[in-house]
């Protein structure tokens, strides 16, 4: 069974399958979805079961020929249906489905128009997990691109009150952002070729089958050589092979001979900057962030988890597997800035939740925090900090979600989110407060739990690097601290001392059981990679090790 | 080139069909007729032929035009619905056979190899559309919008006219073939004569003005606005269409020896077109005002093309016109749709807020009006993104690109004018009743829809044949 398909089009056709219930099924919706969700993540958790760590590269690979474009004198563009995982998405493949569940059962609280709600969360959750198991640069952008259109209705329909604003804003940042990434994929298109396809079509080889690494050699040098007609090149979006510097036409605009120049500034400098601001606005990285707090606000609970939980972490995947993969010399020209603008990140994010009142706008400005620690460990090119960025994009994946949660619970309650209409929760809603505590605690960098792996690992990888000034890593340091000071100052007010708010009292119920079966096993799987992050570590080693020889 | 035969007959027998005491029938003969045309036209493939002594050149870029121009047509006659009920003032027949003229002159446009031939297929459309734009009699603006598209076009004609003569004046010739023989001879001894360059110019704003490109757009707004909305689309696709066809053609092979003169200026309109396009349309309170605002700069994205003038360029336009001309159909067939059923100080509504809460009361509708929004603002997985993609190709392959970042920030401008009115329909509560329309009506609604999601995901299939 094509397992990467079936991730990508079970929620895909359970979409469809919801549309085609009559409205009279309405309580079933929730439950279907619930069951989709469940199952996906039973999938993708064999996925990672049978994930073998000692191969280096793309497993469970699956490719189709989708869009073969002739442009005459200019050669073929090939566009392929290709799908697999690596050290690196199957992390977030599972993360993925883990939101996606935690989401479905947070769904249940919305009771308006359910068929089209749960119809377009399955969408959701299929473009999503499309995104990060893409291997052609198009398939991931249409993923990347179409992804958008569920969240704005999801955000647009169930909204807070100025939800128009919010999720116009959403749509209008990240396809401002994505524009300029298919700016560089055309670039990208225009300037490589996929080697085994042109053997093909000049004649070196009848059939794929014969295609060996010599003949490989014989392509390239050819096209090095400028020997292939270039009516006879089969341009590509693969991403394997846009990663290869041996297959960019020599001359072209983005080969790293060629040495182009556009505005006075090297075209593949260029086309990286320009892939860097595309996923920048989705991580996102201060300045660019100010749509990520509108949105969250407005968002019903389950799509602030799903946001924070997922959405957010494609722009951490993006700069991995494209900008640095497919421009490592723009990785490390940049490499201070990027750091610089890390911990930019982590600071803003951290004076501003420290800010807040609305506790939703503080967790989202601590996203913006916690993302900034990504950029850091990123830039540092280290081993230690590449593992730590993932590490810390799959931490957040988990404790973000649990933030939301813990916000929407109050929120469902009182309709209220201020943090000072508060006071002394921990009387009336005990368990509430015991696992708010998990969740601040853990996110805060708590040794024990995984955001302190995360956190701790890149600013040591920062430490570590020669692309990172130390004053930065001190730098960063200092947002650690902020982060506690937020955390547990909003701890204290919320929950600490006698118990007070402007709401009737007899409102503030502990936590149901639906409730803590979310909050729960998000705290125990946060506890549990915070004292073995070597599950992780794991997986993700090989893939860091491949991807650092590149610089 | 049977095609412009028949069509020309065609139009006269829809006159006489006129006299017939069932209007009923007009609608399903002017289909057929142009269905004929259409088969007529693909007979015509891989055929090179020139006719009616070297006037008119028939090749498969002909027919691929002639094609979308053709499926155009017939989509639009397809949402027409007799012109509405109103015996005594409407004479379909008349409508109908005037179409099916400018269709011709169209096709004129596309086919053209003799400047004279241009300018009458210029003419022929011209004037059937200063016809359609007043049929509404009693409507002021439609009159208004009628002496005004006459008035501006006439003069954009005389300046054609006078591009035309001075260009056999430096030339010697009518002929794409002999001036482009001319001015590649001349630009080699650096011998070009000003007459040449003043001649070009003038040509050029002709052009220009029929597909509405910055600075020569002011008359779009208010004409297209005046006119009733099935000509309104007519307008805004088949004259487009056939406009960058002829555009195109003259430019790439006449004048391509001068490419370094005219492109520059060229590239400055394209700038101009794009942020006067572009930014008007966002700041519009009626869908209709709005449609004619992204019309223009729809034009900006076209003359990208133009400017790049690479060996993709042609196929570029071509399949942005059909991906354009696709969801433009749409659009405006669910705006007559709605504002036909919704008033407002005593016409039909054509602002945003008459779109409120539409995908309560007509879910399809709304769909259809979604998908050709998305498909206008160049999302993936529509027509309109490939479109966009294949132009900005060009644009890549040509190095322009600062015209580049200019059209990839106006196209994220876009998104927030076309999202207005699926904002409205999806976000906003319902007013009033559900709209009725007929199945004919509905039917092709779809069809453009699902002829708009199909090529967005293969879009292989036509882009091969261009």
């Amino acid at each position: 069974m094509p397992i990467l398909t079936t991730l990508i089009f079970l929620p895909l056709l359970g979409a469809i399958g919801l549309l085609c219930l009559p409205d009279s099924a309405r309580p079933v919706f929730r439950w279907v979805t619930l069951v989709l969700c469940a199952l996906h993540l039973a999938l993708s958790s064999w996925l990672w079961l049978s994930f073998d760590k000692q191969l280096i590269g793309y497993q469970f690979t699956e490719t189709f020929d989708w869009i073969t474009l002739t442009l005459g004198q200019f050669g073929v563009i090939s566009i392929d249906y290709a799908l697999g995982v690596d050290g690196l998405s199957l992390p977030m493949v599972w993360l993925t489905s883990l939101v996606m569940l935690v989401g479905a059962v947070s769904s249940f609280e919305i009771k308006t128009k359910e068929k089209a709600y749960f119809s377009l969360y399955l969408l959701l959750t299929g473009t999503v997990v499309g995104c990060f198991v893409a291997l052609d640069l198009f398939l991931f952008f249409l993923f990347f691109e179409f992804m958008l259109l569920p969240m704005y209705f999801l955000v647009g329909l169930w909204g807070g009150p100025r939800r128009e604003y919010a999720s116009l804003k959403f749509f209008l940042y990240t396809l401002a952002g994505s524009v300029f990434i298919l700016l560089v994929m055309i670039a990208l298109y225009l300037s490589a070729v996929d080697p085994a396809e042109t053997a093909l079509s000049v004649g070196l080889v009848k059939d794929r089958a014969m295609i060996t690494d010599q003949v490989l050699d014989q392509v390239h040098l050819a096209i090095s050589q400028l020997q292939v007609d270039p009516a006879q090149l089969v341009h590509t979006f693969d991403l394997r092979y846009l990663s290869d510097p041996a297959n960019y036409v020599p001359e072209s605009l983005l080969s790293t001979m060629a040495g182009h120049e556009i505005f006075g500034m090297s075209a593949r400098l260029l086309a990286f900057a320009l892939l860097f601001i595309g996923f920048a606005v989705k991580l996102p990285m201060v300045p660019l962030h100010t749509w990520l707090p509108d949105a969250h606000v407005e968002a019903p609970t389950p799509i602030s988890v799903v946001l924070a939980g997922i959405l957010l972490k494609i722009g951490g995947y993006g700069f991995f597997r494209i900008a640095y993969e497919l421009f490592p010399d723009g990785a490390v020209y940049f490499a201070a800035w990027i750091a610089g603008l890390g911990v930019l990140s982590i600071v803003y994010g951290a004076f501003n939740a420290l800010s807040q009142n609305d506790l939703k706008r503080m967790i989202a400005y601590s996203s913006v925090s916690h993302m900034g620690f990504v950029l850091l460990g990123l830039a540092a090119l280290t081993p230690e900090g590449a593992n730590a960025a993932i590490y810390q994009l799959f931490s957040h994946g988990i404790l973000s979600p649990m933030l939301f949660l813990v916000a929407g619970v109050i929120y469902e309650r009182t309709h209220d989110r201020s943090i000072d209409g508060y006071r002394g929760l921990a009387t009336p809603m005990p368990s509430y407060a015991a696992w708010t505590a998990v969740a601040f605690f853990a996110s805060l960098g708590l040794p024990g739990f995984s955001g302190f792996i995360g956190e701790f690992f890149s600013l040591m990888g920062a430490f570590n690097s020669t692309y990172v000034p130390v004053w930065m890593v001190v730098a960063g340091g200092f947002g650690l601290v902020l982060g506690a000071g937020y955390f547990l100052w909003t701890f204290q007010r919320v929950f600490l001392g006698k118990t007070w708010t402007m709401h009737d009292t007899s409102v503030l119920t502990d936590l149901t059981f639906r409730e803590k079966a979310m909050l729960v096993p998000l705290g125990l799987l946060s506890l549990a990679f915070g004292i073995l992050p070597g599950t992780l570590f794991s997986i993700t080693e090989g893939y860091v090790m491949e991807f650092l020889k590149k610089f | 080139m049977l095609s412009i035969i028949s069509l020309s007959i065609f139009g006269i027998v829809n006159l006489f069909l006129g006299f017939l005491k069932s209007r009923r029938i007009l609608l399903p003969a002017t289909l057929l007729f142009l269905i004929v045309a259409l088969i007529l036209n693909s007979m015509d493939w891989n055929q090179q032929a020139l006719y009616f002594g070297d006037m008119l050149r028939v090749n498969n870029v002909f027919v691929n035009f002639a094609g979308i121009v053709l499926i155009t047509a017939l989509l639009i006659v397809g949402i027409s619905r007799h012109f509405g009920n109103d015996e005594e003032h409407t004479h379909p027949a008349e409508y109908y056979a005037i179409l099916l003229f400018s269709v011709t002159g169209a096709l004129m446009m596309i086919g053209f190899e003799n400047l004279i031939m241009l300018f009458v297929g210029v003419e022929v459309l011209s004037v059937a559309m200063y016809v359609l734009t007043g049929t509404d009699k009693r409507n002021i603006r439609s009159n208004e919008a009628a002496l005004k598209y006459f008035l501006m076009g006439s003069f954009a004609t005389g300046l054609l006219l006078f591009g035309v003569a001075m260009v056999y004046g430096a030339t010697g010739s009518f002929k794409l073939g002999g001036i482009a023989s001319y001015v590649q001879m001349a630009s080699m001894y650096g011998a070009v004569s000003p007459l040449l360059y003043v001649g070009l110019l003038f040509l050029f704003i002709g052009m220009l003005f029929k597909v509405s490109a910055a600075p020569f757009h002011f008359w779009t707004p208010d004409v297209y606005e005046g006119a009733p909305t099935i000509f309104t689309a007519f307008m805004s696709t088949v004259v487009k269409t056939a406009g960058f066809a002829a555009f195109y053609k003259i430019a790439s092979t006449a004048f391509a020896g001068v490419y370094g003169f005219w492109a520059q200026s060229l590239a400055v309109m394209a700038v101009l077109t794009l942020l006067i396009g572009n930014i008007t349309a966002a700041y519009q309170g009626s869908f209709k005002r709005m449609m004619a605002y992204s019309s223009i700069s729809h034009a900006g994205y076209l003359l990208l093309a133009v400017v790049a003038k690479v060996p993709s360029s042609q196929s570029a336009i071509l399949f942005y016109s059909l991906s354009y001309s696709l969801a433009t159909v749409a659009a405006f067939g669910v705006l007559m749709a709605v504002s036909e059923s919704r008033q407002f100080e005593g016409r039909g509504d054509d602002r945003y807020e008459a779109f409120n809460g539409l995908a309560k009361t007509n879910p399809l509708l709304a769909f259809v009006l979604t998908v050709s929004m998305l498909s206008l603002a160049g999302i993936p997985l529509t027509a309109g993104f490939w479109g966009k993609f294949f132009i900005f190709s060009a644009a890549v392959q040509a190095n322009l690109t600062s015209l580049l970042v200019i059209a990839v920030l106006m196209s994220c401008v876009g998104i927030y004018y076309y999202f207005r009115v699926i904002i409205a329909m999806y976000l906003k509560p319902a007013e009033g009743e559900g709209i009725s329309v007929s199945a004919g009506f509905t039917l092709t609604l779809v069809l453009t829809t699902v002829l708009t999601l199909l090529l967005g995901v293969f879009p292989d299939v036509v882009k091969n044949i261009f």
